[in-house]
């Protein structure tokens, strides 16, 4: 009865630690985000052009990234329409030329361009007017400066909501397995949902972050790299790495010798990485560096699956990965 | 740990018993298939109130098949590959038949009865072919085959008894490989619903999508009182497209789809795994255990609302509305889009609840 006997030893470290990556980590992280989309928005509306924004811009993905990955309640359908990548389709590319060449009242209205495809939304939107050459050289009394005060005032209003709507989800993860939560039957759920989203993490951030741009064995698929327009690819990386150590630790309660130093290889890995954006990959020892870190945050993953879940007796999903 | 042959044989041992109901099984309401802490596999009937019936060890994972309308009797299904499938007495807690398809077919998890009890149709595949089959057999008589009616498709699925005397059978489409069950026809494949006749056979009446849908696999069934068929839909294409994963079929033949609209309609991860109507009709929903997600939509097809549980699959009508199970062992019913946890037990629920 191993299930059993981990249940007992979780009873109370489960909630203590579930209660500090909420306070500590979780709730911290969406009031940053609504800050900084709200002043994302100000510094739009101030001087909307491409290089006035980036500070701002990389600000806010400064403020997301720790909770990009953390999709629970509120952060699921937002992780959907604030940064929505893969666009495997170009979606988005076509939804913001669209909008630019007509004069469709969601160009300059939040709440109608809040309807528009998730791919057109949030940062997504952003990388294409603000780093793409083509559309990045605007001027402040035109279709894209209009629209880049849109897609960033409609960042500032998901901001707002999510900071409001993850009060629920706060206070459904404190009362886990409290009678009458619905969200959280006991309070290892809780544990296991926080736990599930770190290796989701890792696990994105491995196959997809950097598996995407890496592409086959010989052919690097360099566009393929997140928002590399605006040089997102390798602190996107990175930072999904440290937020997933960030939780883990909060989370585990306990030291984590071994996840803290296979985050330090992740590190080493992606200090080595000369261009951030990955454009540089066709060059055989840009890609080895680029196939190290892939493999540095895999590491990571198993680490983090035997120091931090092993011990508790989590397992892969019993449906979630069995189909039917 | 008892080997499956031993726990065949000595349940096997008392057969030819006088029939006993569903009240001597505990009034059960709903039957589910469960894995056990232990590594083992049960079968549970659950009552109205979620309490525990009764609970039946199986020798291996089971699909949660369906219950005799009558008779304490409920047919699991062995779940993959389907080689055999056990007809349980859920009163006295024994096996008292395997049946196990003819050469070159597998049992695809689900069935049904017909005539009043009197028969039981299973959904089956040719091994080699995929093409899809409805096994009868015949209940008063030691589950002895009697047949077996073409369903007009591949990967035959889930199917429901009209009031008509005709069943509908969801073909999934998709053709398997015997050994390891890869999907082989992605590109071709062409799922349908059928409405076949057990009794005289002919062609079955088959109803497909739109041709841009043919990678929209039509899997899980759930029928209203007046006829109207609601089912489950997975999405074998690129995986960014958006597609409907509910499907109304009107008792006329009718057809509409339902999405809800994005981002929520990409938490399901393209991936409807299960689908009951509300106990009052008024709504049906599908559940995503890969979404963590659970749909709500009106009769019409409009969307209602979510309902937020990590491995949520099963699902049946409960009050005016749903019971929930899930592969943490958790029950909980829906009324009017909020849930309320009605228990948790140290078990994972497979994908389906049957409602009794």
């Amino acid at each position: 009865m191993r299930l059993a006997l981990v249940l007992a030893l979780l009873a109370t470290p489960a909630l203590a630690g579930v209660e500090e990556v909420t306070q500590q980590h979780l709730r911290p992280g969406v009031a940053a985000f609504a800050e900084a989309t709200e002043a994302l928005a100000q510094a739009a509306r101030a001087d909307c052009t491409a290089e006035a924004l980036r500070p701002a811009y990389d600000a806010a993905w400064t403020a997301w990234s720790p909770i990009a990955d953390l999709r629970l309640g509120p952060t699921e359908p937002a992780a959907l329409t604030i940064a929505y990548w893969p666009d495997q389709r170009g979606a988005g590319a076509k939804a913001l030329r669209g909008l630019l060449a007509s004069d469709a009242p969601a160009l300059r209205d939040p709440a109608a361009f809040a309807e528009v495809s998730a791919a057109a939304r949030g940062f997504p939107a952003l990388d294409r007017l603000l780093g793409d050459p083509e559309l990045s050289g605007y001027g402040t009394n035109s279709p894209t400066c209009t629209l880049v005060q849109t897609v960033t005032a409609d960042m500032a209003a998901q901001g707002a909501a999510l900071a409001e709507g993850w009060q629920a989800e706060a206070e459904a993860l404190a009362s886990a397995g409290e009678a009458g939560n619905a969200r959280y039957l006991t309070e290892d759920e809780a544990f296991r949902a926080l736990y599930t989203q770190i290796l989701s993490a890792l696990e994105f951030t491995a196959d997809t972050r950097l598996g995407r741009p890496l592409g086959e064995p010989g052919r690097p698929r360099p566009t393929r790299a997140e928002f590399w327009r605006t040089g997102r690819p390798l602190p996107n990386a990175l930072a999904s790495a440290e937020a997933a150590v960030a939780v883990a630790q909060l989370l585990a309660e306990i030291p984590l010798p071994l996840t803290e130093a296979a985050l330090d290889q992740v590190r080493h890995a992606a200090a080595a990485i000369d261009d951030p954006t990955f454009q540089n990959i066709e060059d055989p020892t840009a890609r080895l560096k680029l196939e190290i870190l892939q493999q540095r945050v895999r590491a990571l993953l198993d680490i983090v699956e035997a120091e931090v879940g092993a011990p508790r007796g989590l397992q892969p999903g019993f449906n979630s990965r069995d189909g039917d | 740990m008892a080997t499956r042959r031993g726990f065949l044989a000595s349940l096997l041992a008392c057969a030819s018993l006088p029939a006993l109901g569903w009240a001597d099984a505990g009034s059960p309401a709903v039957l589910a298939c469960a894995g056990d802490p232990d590594g083992g596999y049960s079968l549970h009937g659950l009552r109205e109130d979620s309490t525990a019936a009764f609970r039946l060890p199986l020798p291996a994972r089971g699909h949660a098949g369906c219950g005799h309308p009558t008779e304490a009797l409920a047919v699991a299904f062995a779940r993959r590959p389907g080689t055999y499938a056990l007809v349980l007495d859920c009163a006295r807690g024994t096996v008292r038949h395997r049946l196990s398809p003819p050469e070159g077919r597998h049992f695809n998890g689900h069935g049904t009865f017909l005539a009043e009890g009197a028969v039981l149709a299973t959904s089956e595949q040719a091994v080699d072919t995929s093409e899809g089959f409805m096994g009868l057999w015949d209940a008063t008589d030691g589950f002895r085959r009697l047949g077996e009616v073409p369903t007009g498709g591949l990967g035959p699925h889930d199917l429901k008894r009209l009031d008509s005397g005709l069943v509908i059978v969801a073909n999934g489409g998709i053709a398997t490989d015997p050994t390891d069950r890869t999907r082989l026809n992605l590109a071709t494949m062409r799922p349908n619903l059928a409405v076949l006749d057990p009794l005289n056979g002919g062609a079955p009446e088959v109803t497909e999508l739109t041709p841009d849908l043919h990678q929209l696999s039509i899997r899980h069934l759930s029928l209203r009182d007046d006829g109207t068929l609601a089912f489950a839909m997975q999405w074998e294409g690129e995986p960014e497209t958006l597609v409907p994963l509910l499907g109304l079929r009107d008792p006329h033949g009718t057809v509409t789809l339902a999405e809800a609209p994005e981002p929520e309609a990409r938490l399901m991860q393209g991936y409807a795994g299960s689908i009951a109507w509300s106990g009052d009709g008024t709504e049906v929903a599908i559940t995503s255990p890969k979404g963590g997600r659970v749909q709500r939509f009106d009769a019409g097809g409009s969307f209602l609302g979510h309902v937020a549980r990590p491995e949520v699959c099963g699902i049946a009508p409960l009050g005016r509305g749903f019971l929930l199970s899930d592969g943490l062992g958790g029950l909980l019913s829906v009324e009017d889009g909020i849930p309320a946890p009605l228990g948790r037990a140290e078990l994972a629920w497979d994908n389906h609840l049957v409602r009794l």
